[in-house]
């Protein structure tokens, strides 16, 4: 049977010890989060509150059906999207412990990919801006085209990922760096006061740090739909590390 | 989804491979490359048979680390989120204490590594101070205290106990200014004009035991939240508090310390959380071993450098 080595293992396990860590690292960070939030406005007269994260959790309680009797709605984004309120000394020790993990699997990452040579399929080429604007159109129109029953072609591509994936697979391992990097420097923002100076200062390196943990949310939501979307064979490939569709890389064997 | 990926990759009849020499080889075409460009991915022809039993090989061991991470979680997560989630049962116990605890050892011992004695702080200029607000962790001490005040001192070289008060620090010490950053643990931070003496200076007039390795330094005016005296003790390192930036802080912003911040005498450690600047300092003892620590007991590192 003829198939080709897609991922190696190193990859294979870094990608999947991603998703407990990332979660852990989210959910005790928006815990964090709640002790000094980074958005706050002047004191609410009637509440005093001044978190505009418990402002989104009292609207969703007042506006979205089942939630009318939510016994604490300043609490609703604290209770839904974070290890809780109130906890801080524990989310502070589950977010170091999946820090460390993270940076380790940072380096199982990189090793898996110098060994197994992938990191060349992440670099960007010539025409990248006009392939991605492509296959982003390709996306987009999909969902349309099934709808229409119109016929609606792929963009070719003769590599191991196609434009807009390469700019995704290379940005998110630059926010992971970015996110220790980050993390650093509020972490100890007087030994490593150059770091945080490199990011503007210590409470614009909080800003960076909230906001590059929203590339991981934007990311892994278009990331699973299509590779439920791309089937099996995508999915498969990510745990045994062989692929079936080995045409391509015969094609660009041929073409060069 | 975990049991229909074993129930896939285990289809078809079950493979006998020992003893069969593997069959895989190479079918690629090797082309000199640039270093930078991407190659095609290396072909290979290999017996269904062994790739059935590698296949099934990688999705028991994927599958059950993803029992363990699973498992693990479920261990470490806080009993308030997993009861909010649905699961009433007790898992508290102390190997999960250990586990978590080991990670701020191991951040404290990479804080403590990271420090350096010749390493300054970034200082400000008076027009980027902000406000900073009566951080009491609860209710602020009444101000009768201060008139009697003293600062005891023990376990110094001497076997003495001394008192001092404020004026006797202010004609002893000279007095020094910085305009440095707090940063709190729960993440915000302020800009405050300090001044008052180099801890240094009066571990120097006043000496340690020559076993001391840290200082527990003490309130014991501090209160709760409902007004009951609730004292305050911390420990801190002797290369932190030879730091030249260490103060014990006199004044704020020009003016005596009031009540607010801890008049008349607290702790002003820029290298540490402000979890370790003690406000209204009453006792300051040298020890051998790593002192008691008020929010290491609630569950909060004890090296707490940044």
């Amino acid at each position: 049977m003829l198939v080709v080595r897609k991922h190696h293992f190193l990859v294979r396990c870094s990608h999947w010890l991603n998703a407990p860590i990332l979660l852990g690292l989210i959910l005790s960070g928006i815990s964090i989060y709640w002790a000094s939030p980074i958005y706050q406005h002047k004191p609410d007269p009637n509440t005093g509150n001044t978190d505009v994260a418990a402002d989104i959790g009292v609207w969703i309680c007042a506006h979205v059906p089942g939630q009318h009797h939510y016994s604490s709605p300043p609490d609703w984004i604290y209770n839904h999207v974070s290890l809780g309120p109130g906890m801080l000394a524990l989310a502070l020790r589950v977010h170091w412990l999946c820090a460390y993990l993270f940076m380790l699997n940072g380096i199982v990452y990189v090793a898996g990919l110098v060994s197994g040579g992938g990191w060349r399929s992440l670099l960007t080429r010539g025409a990248d801006l006009l392939d991605a604007l492509r296959m982003f159109r390709y996306y987009i129109g999909f969902p349309f085209a099934k709808v229409a029953r119109r016929q609606w072609l792929h963009p070719v591509s003769s590599t191991k990922y196609n434009a807009l994936q390469r700019a995704a697979y290379f940005s998110v391992p630059v926010a992971g760096l970015l996110s220790v990097a980050t993390g650093w420097a509020i972490h100890k923002p007087m030994q490593l006061h150059w770091l945080a100076a490199a990011f503007g200062g210590y409470n614009a390196a909080r800003v960076w740090h909230f906001w590059l943990m929203w590339i991981y949310i934007f990311f892994v939501v278009p990331h699973l739909i299509l590779v439920f979307a791309d089937g099996w064979d995508t999915l498969r490939s990510m745990i045994v590390g062989w692929s079936t569709r080995v045409e391509r890389p015969e094609v660009l064997a041929n073409e060069q | 989804m975990n049991s229909e990926e074993k129930g896939h990759s285990l289809q078809g009849k079950d493979t006998t491979s020992a003893g069969v020499e593997p069959e895989v080889k190479s079918v690629s075409v090797k082309k000199p490359q640039s270093f930078l460009g991407e190659r095609p991915l290396p072909a290979i022809e290999i017996a269904p048979q062994i790739l059935r039993y590698r296949s099934r090989r990688d999705f028991l061991v994927f599958g059950a680390g993803a029992l363990a991470a699973l498992a693990g979680a479920g261990f470490l997560l806080p009993q308030e989120t997993l009861s909010r989630i649905g699961i009433h049962r007790n898992i508290d116990s102390p190997e999960k204490e250990w586990f978590l605890n080991k990670a701020p050892r191991i951040d404290d011992d990479v804080a403590e590594a990271l420090y350096s004695a010749n390493r300054s702080v970034p200082t400000y200029t008076k027009s980027q101070i902000t406000p900073l607000k009566n951080n009491y962790n609860g209710a602020t001490p009444d101000p009768g205290y201060i008139s009697g005040w003293k600062l005891t001192l023990d376990g110094l070289a001497s076997g003495l106990s001394i008192s001092l008060d404020i004026r006797n620090l202010l004609t002893r010490f000279l007095v020094h200014e910085q305009i440095t950053r707090l940063v709190c643990v729960e993440g915000w931070s302020a800009i405050a004009w300090w001044a008052g003496l180099r801890f240094d200076d009066l571990l120097h007039a006043y000496p340690p035991i020559s076993q001391a390795k840290w200082a527990r330094v003490e309130s014991s005016v501090n209160l709760d939240a409902s007004g009951n005296p609730d004292p305050y003790f911390m420990s801190l390192d002797l290369a932190t508090v030879r730091h030249p930036q260490t103060l014990l802080a006199t004044h704020f912003n020009g003016q005596p310390l009031t009540v607010d911040h801890g008049a008349p005498l607290r702790l002003l450690v820029p290298v540490k959380l402000g979890l370790k600047n003690v406000k209204a300092i009453t006792k300051i003892t040298y020890v051998a071993e790593e002192p008691r620590d008020y929010w290491a007991e609630r569950g909060y590192s004890r090296y707490d450098g940044i």
